[in-house]
Formats: structure tokens, sequence, C-alpha cells
């Protein structure tokens, strides 16, 4: 499977915030989860990557190409949505799609007449009497009518309700059905990820903590309950992180052979991928 | 095709008020004509350029400035960020080109108004490229609310001190009559065009270099 984007060695600094050494790469045909709480570098990540934010070291290349040299033959080939719309309010989707249209060499305007058509969208409307579930599916229209082999979404699902969430989602199977080579959103609502998500990566303080294949991720690591008195200090270090109350404590492991051989009748439980977005920031141990 | 739909973009952003401002265009030289007939010509010219062009700009960059991840999203679409910046050139250049047409179609209905001197449109030429060329690069380096503030003092200002200005006496421009008239105004656009394109190339600089909202 080729890589639609690797990224090697990204820094970037940014008040007191920094991006530091991040490194990952997105194979073909898959949807990337790219998760981590508040302020933890995914919206920096991703600007850096479009060129929207400067780096100060490191090499960003998709498909292939390098961004530095490219930008313009990769932005041709990637359908971006970030957060919030990112629109000219006074103006109607129509003239909005009519500015946008104009950046893109392989622009379908049948694509874009289907997508408000199947999102309910009148061209006539203006901006600023959209939702923001409206707002975030004319991005969507507009990021997928011009054959964009790479989609690019920044908290496309925040404050969206669940339905329109749905929708969202089976969109992107769609496109990804369609002959898309690849999407990579950034979340924090996770219960999408289960959903949809190949593959996921996770940042935190602007380092990456892991990149895993959401299935064997969901494998690696188990959930375990049990009585605190059994967590002597061999045992707590089997454990990204342990939460205890008076009744017992949860903890999540990579190891749970391990954690068995030392107590037997712990109950074991499989975790979802905010136990694990979760586990790895940390937690008492 | 990039750069006129960028152009075509800062047009439909202000669209509510480029009409009001072609109507300003159109009533601001016979209006000085009634009010002050000592200046009739040259100052209503001088003054629906400063209006028309400046306040649209102006406009433009409120819009902006109140959208700013619009820009963000631009420059995320394969819109290069020179082409943003040239646009805004454009879009100035463009007012003033439509300044000259209403003030020449103006000197031809309208009796009294005298007649378009092409010196004068050089000049004024030069005096808006003087100013957008200042104007943009400070306001991509300083961000659209501290450079509104001199832009406010300098409109405030205009109608005072432009009457003040053609009352000097001071600056002897006689030799300018011993050259011919078509070498003078080419000798004026082309210090514009390339006060322009000094200013342009700055501009692109600075945001190119910028991180995005």
């Amino acid at each position: 499977m080729n890589d639609i984007l690797t990224v090697n060695g990204l820094n970037k600094s940014y008040g007191n915030f920094s991006l530091k050494d991040v490194t990952f790469s997105l194979p073909e045909g898959c949807i990337t989860g790219f998760i981590g709480v508040n302020g933890a570098g995914k919206t920096t990540t991703l600007r850096t990557l479009l060129g929207l934010t400067s780096k100060m070291s490191g090499n960003i290349q998709f498909f292939g190409l390098d961004m530095d040299k490219n930008e313009r033959q990769i932005k041709d080939r990637i359908g971006i949505v970030l957060d919030d719309g990112c629109f000219y309010d006074e103006l109607s989707l129509a003239e909005m799609k009519s500015v946008i249209s104009s950046a893109y060499t392989s622009w379908s305007e049948q694509d874009f007449k289907r997508y408000m058509d199947m999102f309910s969208l009148d061209p006539r409307q203006k901006i600023n009497t959209l939702s923001k579930g409206m707002k975030m599916k004319y991005a969507l229209a507009l990021a997928l009518s011009h054959n964009a082999e790479l989609l690019i979404m920044d908290e496309p699902t925040s404050g969206l309700d669940p339905l329109i969430r749905s929708q969202l989602l089976k969109t992107l199977i769609e496109y990804m059905k369609n002959g898309g080579k690849g999407v990579f959103f950034s979340t924090h609502i996770t219960s999408d990820l289960d959903k949809i998500a190949d593959m996921l990566i996770m940042i935190d303080n602007g380092r990456i903590v892991f990149q895993e294949e959401k299935d064997t991720l969901l494998d690696t690591y188990r959930i375990v309950k049990g009585d605190s008195r059994s967590l002597s200090t061999d045992v707590r270090k089997l454990f990204l992180s342990i939460s205890e109350t008076d009744f017992g404590f949860t903890g999540i492991t990579k190891q749970i052979s391990e954690v068995r051989s030392y107590i037997p009748d712990v109950m074991v439980e499989r975790p979802t991928i905010e136990d694990i977005m979760l586990g790895n920031i940390g937690g008492e141990k | 095709m990039m750069l006129l739909a960028l152009l075509k973009k800062d047009f439909l952003i202000v669209k509510k008020y480029v009409l009001i401002m072609l109507l300003f265009i159109f009533l601001i030289p016979p209006f000085m004509r009634w009010r002050t007939p000592e200046f009739t010509g040259v100052l209503g010219f001088v003054l629906s350029v400063i209006f028309a062009v400046f306040m649209l700009l102006q406009y433009v960059s409120l819009k902006e400035y109140q959208s700013p991840k619009a820009a963000t999203l631009l420059c995320a679409t394969p819109f290069t960020r020179k082409a943003m910046v040239l646009s805004k050139y454009i879009f100035c250049m463009a007012i003033y080109v439509i300044c000259c047409i209403a003030y020449e179609i103006e000197t031809l209905v309208i009796p009294g108004l005298g007649t378009a001197d092409i010196t004068m449109f050089a000049l004024m030429f030069l005096v808006t490229a003087l100013f957008i060329g200042v104007y943009l690069p400070v306001q991509y380096k300083l961000g659209y609310e501290k450079t509104k503030f001199a832009f406010v003092v300098v409109i405030m200002a205009s109608p005072i001190i432009l009457p003040l200005l053609m009352r000097m006496d001071g600056l002897n421009l006689g030799f300018l009559s011993t050259l011919s008239p078509y070498l003078i105004c080419g000798g004026i656009v082309l210090i514009g065009f390339m006060f322009l394109a000094i200013s342009a190339s700055l501009s692109v600089k600075i945001y190119t270099k910028a991180d995005l909202a």
C-alpha cells in the first residue's frame, strides 16, 4: 500500500506550544482519525501540513510530492474542510462556490449539484443564515466536487447533532467507495472513529503518541478492574493509567497476560478508542 | 483566471457598498462644481477617487477582518498567497479606472465641469499608487485594526488639506512645461507602477510568511 501523506520530523513553535518531531504516514485507501484532547496540536498539525502556518523544520510529502515544491499541484488534489466553515458570511452559497471553484482544475459542477441536492442546500441562500450543520455540509460539498484524492478535515463533527454526524460519516464512506484515496480527519469525538476509521493517529502535547490500525489498537489494549489491594508496585508498572476508588481500581494496559499472571481474578473488558486515548494521556498510577 | 476570481470575490464581499460608491463617484464632481466652483473639475475627481478607492478598500479589509478564516480556506485551496495579495492591488486599480471613466463621461454630459485632462488622471494614479503602496504592506504587517486609525485620519483630513495644497505656490514645477505632456504623463504612470510593484512584492513577502487564523 502506498502512502498518500508522509510527515517526517515536523517541528513548529507557536507561542508557548510546539509540535515536536511529528512523524506519521497515511496509507492509501484508509480513513484515518487524528485524535487528541483540545490543545494537543491537531489543528496546528493540519494547518502546518497545508502550509497555512510556517514550519520550523521537517518534510511533508503528499502523493510522493514535496509540499514545498509542489504546493499548488498538491492542493488541487486535496479537499479541505476547516472547522466552522470558514466562509464570507454575506455571500450566497452560489457566490462562494463561484470563487472556490475557480481555484481547481477539475471542478465538477455536476458533483456539486448532486451534493447540494443530497444535503438539501439552496444555492441562493446566504451563508450567514446557515446552521452549523448546514455549513459543514456545504463545506463538504465544496471539498468533494473537484475529484479530490484526499480529504482533510479539521474537527468536522464537533458541535453537530448525531443525525448530521451520521450523514457526514455516511458521505465519507461513500467518497471512499467512489475512488477517494484517503480521508484524514481530526476529532476529539472518538465515537465517530469507532464507526468508520481504519487507522488512528494520536497526538498529545505536540508529540505523536501512536499510529496504529484501529482493530489492532482495540485488540492490544484492555481495561482491567479489580481490588486495589492487589496492586503492587510491579503490577502498577504494567498499566498506562489507573484510577482508584474505595470499591477498587480501573486501569488500562497493553500487557494483559502479565497482569493476569499477577492477578488472575481481575475483570477484563475491551476498551473504546476514548478509553485508549485517555489512558495514553495518563492518569494516577 | 485565479486573479479574476479573487477580484470578483473582493467585489462580491462589498457588493452592498459598491453601488453607493458608484453613486458617490458620479455625484461628487457636480456637487463640487455647485459648492466650490473655483475647484471645479480637478478637486471633484480627486475626492471621488479618494472616497471610492479608499472607502471600498477599507470595506474589503473590514470584511476580511470579520471573516479571517475565509482567507485561510482560500489559502488551503490552490489559490496562492501571491494571487491573494495581487488581487487587492488590482481591486484598487480597477476602482480607480472606474472613477476615471465616470469622470470622463461626466465632463462630456455636464457643462462647466471642465475637460478630462490626461495629466490629472496620471497624477491621481500616482497619488493612488502611493497611498495603497504604503497602506497595503502596512495592513498585511500590522493588521486591519491598527492600520484603520491611520486611514481614518487621511480620509478626515483630505477635504481640508487638498484645497490648501492646491493654493500653495511654493512648489515650482514650471520646468515641466518644457517637456512633452506625454513624456510627463508616461513618467508619472511609470513611477506609479514601479511603486506598486515594489509595494506588492513587499506585501507578498509579508503575507507569505504570515501564520493564518
